[in-house]
C-alpha cells in the first residue's frame, strides 16, 4: 500500500489503471475531478486503495490531504465523524453529493470493496449524527465520509440489497419512534468568485508604493515608443468559430394606461379609512346598504376611481367606462332603500322648492321688496305687451295688490282663525284652523307654511277640537302653543317631523272648561329683581279665568287672575251694608275673557277684553284686583292691541262695530273709529308705522292710518263673494299683509303706492293723540 | 314615510310646467320616472355625466366641499338636478306657459 499522500497524489493515475476500458473518456474525468477540486476548499477525500484488501484498509484513517493557508497553518477540514473500528457497514454520507461528477469521480476512485448505494435515498440517512442537512448541490463538499461500495463482482447483488434494506430497517425502527434533533447551522462563507478592486484608497498604507507603480509605469509607456528595450511582437490568439443563433420571442404586448390624481381623490385616499371610522360608529342604526355604500364609495383601494378620473380627464371616454365612474358602484343598492332614505326626502324637499321659486320667483322678489327682472327669455306676445302698459297705467292710489296664496286640500273650507310669525325664522307662518261657531265641532288643524313653499305646508297637525288661537315662543322658537275650543292647551315642537303633540294640557286638573280664546307666551319676572325672565305662557278661555302656564314635564298652571262682574260687585257694595253679607258668598258667575295683551315694556302689566265689552287692566303681581277698568265697548271685544311704538297707547276692536284708541290713564277712549256697521274681528298695529293699523270687517279689509284721517281708512279691500275675512297679520319686515278668510285661504297683500311721512311716526302719533286729549 | 315620499313626488310632478321627473341610481340607471323609456334613458344618462364632471370640480377646489344641487336653465326650461351619493333626482321645468 502507498502512503496515502502517495495515494492521493497518484489518484489519477490509480485510475487510469483501473479503467482502462473507459479511457476514453478519462481526460473527461480528469477535468472533473479537477474542476471538483478546484473549489475554495479542499475535499477530504479518503484515498482508496486500488488492491481488493479487506475493509479494514477502508478503516483507516485518510488523511492524505492537507491544506495549508497563507500563513502556513494547517487549516485541513475535519471529517464530521469516526467510524469505531470493526464497523461493518460503511454509511454513506450523501448531504453533499453534486451531481453526476461526483458519483463518477468516486466510481472510479481505487477501493477494493467498494459499491456505491444508490445516493437517491437521501432521505433516508438522516441520523442525528449528521450535522449537515444541506442537500445543496454546492459542488464542494468539506466533510465528508465516503464510504463507497464500489460493486464488483466479489459482491453480489444480494448482498448490497441485503444492507440497504437492513440499513433502511433500522432507520425506519429507530428513527421513526425517536425525537429527531436537526440543528441547523451556517457553513462557512463559500466564495466562488472573489475579484478585489484594482482600486486602492488614498489613506492605505501602501498608497504610496502603489503610486510609485503607477508613475513608472506611466513613464514606462511614454518611453516606449521608439526605445530599443521594448519590441513590438505578435500573436495569435485563439478565435472560436463562431456561430450565429437566431432567438424570438413571444410578441410583447403594449398596453396604454394612464391615471390622473386629483386632489379629491387623494384626499379621500387619505381620510376615507378615518371618515369610514366616525361613519360607522355615529350611524350604527344606518341600514347595511348604505354603509356598504360608504364603504365601497371610501375604501383605500381606488381602482375604480383611477379609471373613473382617466375617463373623465380623457373626453373619450366610452360608455362602458361611465358606468365605473365617481360615485361608488354598488349595483346592489336596492331602488326602494333608496326611495325610503332620508336623505331622499330632503333633497325632493329642497326640488320643490327650487321649482317654486321658478313658479313664483316675481312673488316671491316682489315680497322681499327685490326688484323683479323680466325674464329676457320668455316670449313676447302682443297680449302681454297690452298688459304690461296696462298695468303703468293703474291708478296710483293706494291700493292691496294680491302675491299668491297659502292653501291646499287639507285647508279648503276651513276657517282660519288665528296666525302667528315665528319668532327666529321670518319665513315661517303657523296659521290655525278652526271654527269660530261654538256649536261646531269640526276638528282643528294647525299648518305651518314657509314662504318657501306655498303650496303645501311644512307640518301638518291634527287637533280633536277647533283651533283658536296660537302663538310662537320667543324663548324656544320651536314651541308652538295652541289654545282649542275645548279649553285644550297643546304645545308642539315643530323641528321635528313629528306629528303629535309635546305635550297638551288636557290632563290638568285646574285646565280650562271653555274655549281657550287666546294663548300668548309673555316674559315674567321670576325673582325679586328685574333681571331674571322666564317665559310663561298665558291664556285667557270663556271661563273668566287668566292662567298662566308652566312646562316641566307637562303643563301645569296657576291662576293669575278671575275676571269677576264689575257689575255684580258694584250691587254687593251697596247691599253689603245689608245684612245680606251674613247669608254667605254668593256664586257669582265670571265674565267669558276674549283677548288679551301684555304691556310692550312692563310685561306685568296686561289688558283682558271680555264678553260683555269690558276692558280690564291687570298686573301679574295681583291677582285679586284689577288696576282699571274700562267699559266703552257695547259688545265683546274681539281683540285688544298694544301699540308697539307708544307705550300708553291701545286699540280695541268690538263686535260693536267699533275700533277705539285709548290712553293708559284715561278711562274714556281717545278716538272711536267705524266705517262700516260691520263687526270688526281683528285688528293690529303696522310695525313700521306708528298711525297704521289694519281691521278686518267680515267682508272687507281695511287699513287705516291715522295722519291721514280718522274717519276713513285709507285702503279698503273687498273680499271676493261669499268669503269672509277672519283674520289679519302684518309681516313684519316687508309691507305686506296676510289675510285669512274662511275659504281656509291665507291670501299674501302687497301694500302699494302707500306713502306715509318719513320715519316710524311715532311723532305724529303722539300729536295726534295730544291733539285728541286737548278736545277731550 | 314611504307615502309622505311618494306623495312630495307627486306633488313635485303636478307642479306648474314641470315636465318630468327621473330618479336613478349611483349608477345613472333610472328608478323611477315619469318620462318614457327614451326620455329617460337620455336624461339620466347625460346628467350623469355632467353631475360627475361637476363633482369632481367643486371636490377638486375643496375636497371637503361636495356637490349636492345643479340647476341648468336653458332657453326653454330648467332642469333641476339634486345629487346624494347614492341617487340623483332629475326634474325638468318648462318656464313659460
Amino acid at each position: 500500500m502507498t502512503t496515502p499522500g502517495a495515494k492521493l497524489k497518484k489518484r489519477t493515475l490509480m485510475v487510469t489503471h483501473s479503467s482502462r476500458a473507459l479511457n476514453g473518456s478519462i481526460s473527461g474525468l480528469h477535468q472533473v475531478n479537477h474542476s471538483s477540486r478546484h473549489t475554495g476548499s479542499n475535499v477530504s477525500r479518503k484515498g482508496l486503495s486500488m488492491a481488493g484488501d479487506s475493509r479494514s484498509t477502508i478503516q483507516t484513517p485518510r488523511q492524505t490531504v492537507r491544506v495549508l493557508n497563507e500563513n502556513g497553518t494547517d487549516v485541513t477540514p475535519q471529517p464530521i465523524s469516526h467510524p469505531e473500528p470493526g464497523a461493518k457497514h460503511n454509511r454513506v454520507y450523501l448531504d453533499e453529493f453534486s451531481g453526476p461528477s461526483d458519483i463518477l469521480s468516486m466510481l472510479y476512485q481505487p477501493t477494493t470493496a467498494a459499491s456505491l448505494t444508490v445516493p437517491f435515498s437521501r432521505s433516508v440517512f438522516c441520523s442525528s449524527k449528521i450535522s449537515r442537512s444541506s442537500l445543496s448541490t454546492i459542488e464542494s463538499v468539506n466533510e465528508e465520509r465516503v464510504d463507497t461500495f464500489y460493486k464488483q463482482d466479489n459482491y453480489p447483488a444480494s448482498y448490497v440489497q441485503v444492507e440497504r434494506e437492513e440499513v433502511k430497517e433500522q432507520v425506519t425502527e429507530d428513527m421513526l419512534n425517536e425525537v429527531v434533533n436537526i440543528y441547523l447551522t451556517e457553513t462557512e462563507t463559500i466564495t466562488h468568485l472573489d475579484m478585489p478592486g484594482i482600486s486602492v484608497s488614498v489613506d492605505a498604507d501602501d498608497a504610496e508604493a502603489i503610486k510609485e507603480r503607477n508613475n513608472r509605469y506611466a513613464e514606462l509607456c511614454k518611453n516606449r515608443m521608439g526605445n530599443d528595450k521594448y519590441m513590438d511582437r505578435s500573436m495569435q490568439a485563439f478565435i472560436g468559430a463562431s456561430k450565429s443563433k437566431q432567438v424570438q420571442c413571444d410578441s410583447i404586448v403594449m398596453v396604454d394606461t394612464a391615471c390622473e390624481a386629483t386632489t379629491w381623490d387623494m384626499y379621500d385616499s387619505f381620510y376615507g379609512a378615518e371618515q369610514d371610522k366616525t361613519e360607522l360608529t355615529a350611524e350604527p342604526e344606518k341600514s347595511g346598504y348604505s354603509e356598504s355604500i360608504v364603504n365601497s364609495s371610501r375604501g383605500p383601494e381606488k381602482t375604480t376611481s383611477l379609471l373613473s378620473t382617466t375617463s373623465i380627464a380623457t373626453s373619450a371616454s366610452s360608455s362602458q367606462r361611465e358606468i365605473e365612474t365617481g360615485m361608488c358602484s354598488d349595483d346592489a343598492a336596492d331602488p326602494r332603500l333608496i326611495l325610503q332614505s332620508e336623505k331622499f326626502q330632503k333633497v325632493l324637499l329642497v326640488m320643490e322648492r327650487c321649482i317654486l321659486a321658478n313658479i313664483f320667483q316675481p312673488k316671491l322678489a316682489a315680497y322681499r321688496q327685490l326688484p323683479i327682472v323680466e325674464d329676457c327669455d320668455s316670449v313676447v306676445t302682443p297680449e302681454t305687451m297690452e298688459h304690461r302698459e296696462e298695468d303703468v297705467e293703474r291708478s296710483l292710489s293706494p291700493t292691496l295688490e294680491s302675491l299668491w296664496v297659502f292653501s291646499c286640500e287639507l285647508t279648503k273650507g276651513r276657517t282660519i282663525s288665528c296666525m302667528a310669525w315665528n319668532k327666529k325664522n321670518p319665513d315661517l307662518l303657523a296659521v290655525g284652523y278652526g271654527e269660530f261657531d261654538f256649536r261646531d265641532q269640526t276638528p282643528g288643524l294647525v299648518c305651518c307654511w314657509s314662504l318657501k313653499n306655498p303650496t303645501w305646508p311644512e307640518r301638518v297637525y291634527h287637533c280633536n277640537t277647533g283651533v283658536t288661537s296660537l302663538d310662537f315662543s320667543a324663548k324656544h322658537p320651536y314651541r308652538l302653543a295652541v289654545g282649542m275650543t275645548d279649553g285644550t292647551i297643546a304645545i308642539y315642537y315643530v323641528y321635528s317631523q313629528d306629528k303629535t303633540c309635546a305635550v297638551s294640557s288636557s290632563k290638568c286638573s285646574k285646565k280650562h272648561y271653555s274655549s281657550t280664546w287666546q294663548v300668548k307666551w309673555a316674559e315674567q319676572d321670576m325673582g325679586l329683581s328685574g333681571d331674571d325672565k322666564e317665559e310663561a305662557l298665558m291664556s285667557i278661555s270663556a271661563d273668566g279665568r287668566i292662567s298662566k302656564w308652566f312646562l316641566h314635564d307637562d303643563l301645569d298652571c296657576v291662576e293669575l287672575m278671575r275676571l269677576k262682574r264689575m257689575q255684580e260687585e258694584k250691587d254687593e257694595m251697596e247691599t253689603e251694608v245689608k245684612d245680606k253679607k251674613k247669608k254667605g258668598e254668593i256664586l257669582r258667575s265670571l265674565n267669558a275673557g276674549f283677548c288679551f295683551d301684555f304691556h310692550p315694556v312692563d310685561s306685568s302689566i296686561y289688558l283682558a277684553g271680555s264678553i260683555d265689552g269690558t276692558i280690564y287692566k291687570c298686573s301679574s303681581s295681583n291677582s285679586q284686583q284689577f288696576l282699571e277698568t274700562y267699559s266703552q265697548h257695547f259688545g265683546p271685544v274681539t281683540r285688544i292691541k298694544w301699540c308697539p311704538f307708544n307705550p300708553n297707547v291701545f286699540l280695541s276692536c268690538s263686535l260693536d262695530w267699533t275700533i277705539k284708541l285709548w290712553i293708559q290713564d284715561q278711562l274714556t277712549p281717545l278716538l272711536c273709529l267705524t266705517s262700516t256697521q260691520k263687526q270688526v274681528h281683528d285688528i293690529m298695529w303696522s310695525p313700521k308705522w306708528a298711525t297704521v293699523f289694519g281691521a278686518i270687517n267680515e267682508g272687507q279689509m281695511k287699513i287705516w292710518n291715522l295722519d291721514y284721517s280718522t274717519l276713513d281708512p285709507v285702503i279698503v279691500h273687498m273680499a271676493a263673494p261669499g268669503v269672509k275675512m277672519t283674520s289679519l297679520l302684518f309681516a313684519l319686515q316687508t309691507d305686506c299683509v296676510l289675510v285669512g278668510d274662511n275659504s281656509g285661504q291665507v291670501t299674501v297683500y302687497q301694500i302699494k303706492n302707500f306713502t306715509v311721512g318719513e320715519g316710524n311716526q311715532v311723532d305724529t302719533l303722539e300729536s295726534i293723540i295730544s291733539s285728541a286729549v286737548a278736545r277731550l | 314615510m314611504a307615502s309622505e315620499v311618494e306623495e312630495t313626488l307627486k306633488r313635485i310632478e303636478g307642479q306648474r310646467g314641470v315636465v318630468g321627473t327621473v330618479v336613478c341610481n349611483a349608477d345613472g340607471i333610472p328608478i323611477r320616472s315619469s318620462l318614457d323609456g327614451v326620455a329617460t334613458a337620455q336624461y339620466a344618462r347625460l346628467l350623469r355625466k355632467l353631475t360627475v364632471m361637476a363633482k369632481s370640480a367643486v371636490r377638486d377646489i375643496d375636497p371637503q366641499n361636495d356637490l349636492t344641487f345643479l340647476r341648468l336653465r336653458s332657453q326653454k326650461c330648467e332642469i333641476m338636478v339634486g345629487l346624494e351619493n347614492e341617487f340623483l333626482v332629475i326634474v325638468i321645468q318648462n318656464l313659460h306657459q
